[in-house]
């Protein structure tokens, strides 16, 4: 992060940065931002997600695969409580982040979104301008003055790889900037509010190849300052980006390990099977 | 290379790991024949058998290239991960290790047109079991590379040490023969070269049997391999010398 800019957040919770993990087989990924452990999900009586436990490790990117309905996506809608929009949708067990749980009740669910962000597989930009989809989260959480806040948009759009693009018409629409400048203007939003993680829902599968491109090599970029949690139906796109890889069949977490063992050599039959187009 | 996984489902990418199996298959069966004939040649002084290996040659050399180009060709179009991409990997590896045994036979072959012309005072036992040795390896190995079979890998990389031992034997028997006669010195010199040829394709076989090890387990062929190959530091003393 970057001190120099005035932090007016305060923090979820004051205690001390949890211990590595231990999930599955991702013990050895180094120190967990986020550690799930045994946590169940349900859409109403349907259990989406069955005991899961995973270390989501600091400043790198954690890869979700798995056949649609397995519970990626579920999973990351945990992580920021965007299942909280819905009744009759719960989640048991634990999530933990600064030694808090953060699927507990009593957690500040505004606070927690500006510090797990999203961006959606559309790129979602407000009608607004380019500069005030970026200081719109930012209004919701601070206070800053117009320097500060001009500091704060340039940082994000340079961030998220599109400052140079759009820095002469911050003032114009966000709507007329092209689908991969606008997903990446989503980036900028999200990590304008400097969260500590971001989850992106298979981020560039409305993109071109190039757009895609250019969004992975942001990830690559972002990953030195965030926690990064990306699903993604593209498999190369998996083994492009992510340093560690979770493989999810039908609620259940069935390997978690490094990316290159992942598609190299992968343990479980299941994985196997998947990843290499056999499935079924 | 055979894989144990279900169907492919794109079928047009199952058939075409079956086709560089058969590919392999093939390339295999053909240097098979090729050591086959390059001992015959030199063991039953069969000039038609020398003739038949160096023939074979470049019908090897050019299934390397095949399987070459279709290798390159399945990691443009396929993007294969996990088994495919290690079983991929593999046959291009195999490929360059079978194309060199066949360099090898070949050469053997040559040397027995020249050793032919000689009348040899001893006999050929031990080059005959190292030859027997190293077919049967060769054949395991193939057989392993068609099945995907680690156990068979294991089973060749073992009994390497054997072929070694054998040519070690050798490589001093040639050298008394030598050293009693010297109208010895030509045909051992070309004994000792064929013998160091077949413990090459002895070599090569085994890092077939590693690659097939890998490919079938996702993990290296590891623990130490027996060395047998001593004849590097080998000194025979010539009776005078004493």
């Amino acid at each position: 992060m970057d001190n120099s800019m005035g932090d007016t957040r305060k923090p979820l919770d004051g205690k001390a940065e949890i211990g590595p993990i231990t999930a599955r087989s991702n013990e050895a990924m180094g120190t967990s931002r986020i550690a799930i452990r045994d946590l169940d999900f349900f859409y109403g009586a349907n259990k989406a997600l069955k005991s899961i436990t995973l270390g989501i490790p600091e400043k790198q990117v954690t890869g979700m695969i798995g056949p649609s309905g397995c519970g990626k996506s579920t999973l990351l809608r945990v992580l920021n409580r965007m299942y909280d929009l819905y009744s009759g949708q719960r989640a048991i067990g634990e999530v933990l982040m600064d030694g808090k749980n953060i699927i507990a009740s009593d957690v500040d669910v505004n606070q927690l979104r500006s510090r797990i962000g999203m961006v959606f597989q559309k790129p979602t930009p407000f009608p607004m301008s380019i500069y005030d989809n970026v200081a719109f989260g930012v209004k919701l959480h601070e206070r800053l003055s117009k320097s500060d806040m001009d500091e704060r948009v340039e940082w994000s759009l340079t961030r998220a790889a599109l400052w140079d693009e759009v820095k002469d018409r911050l003032g114009a629409s966000a709507a007329g900037i092209s689908g991969g400048q606008q997903q990446r203007l989503c980036i900028a939003r999200t990590i304008a509010t400097r969260p500590d993680v971001i989850l992106l829902d298979e981020p560039t599968s409305a993109l071109d190849p190039i757009s895609t491109l250019k969004i992975e090599e942001l990830i690559d970029e972002l990953k030195h300052e965030f926690t990064i949690v990306i699903v993604t139906h593209n498999m190369q796109q998996a083994a492009r980006c992510a340093d560690q890889v979770a493989f999810f069949f039908i609620g259940e977490l069935i390997e978690v390990g490094a990316a290159a063992q992942m598609f190299t050599s992968p343990r479980q039959k299941r994985t196997q099977e998947y990843i290499t187009g056999r499935f079924g | 290379m055979a894989s144990d996984a279900a169907e492919h489902i794109v079928k047009s990418f199952e058939g075409d790991l079956k086709r560089l199996s058969a590919l392999l298959t093939e390339m295999g069966g053909l240097v098979e024949s090729e050591v086959a004939a390059a001992c015959q040649s030199v063991l039953s002084r069969d000039t038609e058998a020398a003739t038949l290996a160096v023939e074979t040659d470049p019908k090897v050399d050019a299934l390397e290239r095949d399987v070459e180009q279709f290798v390159i060709r399945l990691l443009a179009l396929r993007q294969p991960v996990a088994q495919d991409l290690r079983v991929i990997v593999a046959s291009l590896k195999i490929t360059g290790d079978l194309e060199r045994i066949g360099d090898y036979a070949a050469n053997v072959a040559k040397r027995s047109l020249v050793l032919n012309q000689f009348s040899l005072p001893f006999s050929l036992t031990g080059l005959s079991n190292m030859s027997r040795l190293v077919q049967e390896n060769l054949k395991t190995v193939i057989d392993a590379v068609g099945e995907g079979d680690a156990g068979k890998a294991v089973e060749v990389w073992r009994s390497d040490e054997n072929i070694d031992e054998i040519y070690n034997a050798l490589f001093r028997e040639l050298i008394t023969y030598m050293m009693e006669d010297p109208r010895n010195i030509t045909p051992c010199t070309h004994l000792l070269f064929i013998a160091k040829n077949l413990e090459r394709i002895g070599d090569h076989a085994t890092n077939v049997a590693e690659t097939v090890y890998y490919a079938a387990k996702g993990e290296p062929l590891t623990g130490s391999r027996p060395k047998g190959d001593t004849s590097a530091y080998a000194l025979v003393r010539s009776p005078r010398d004493d």
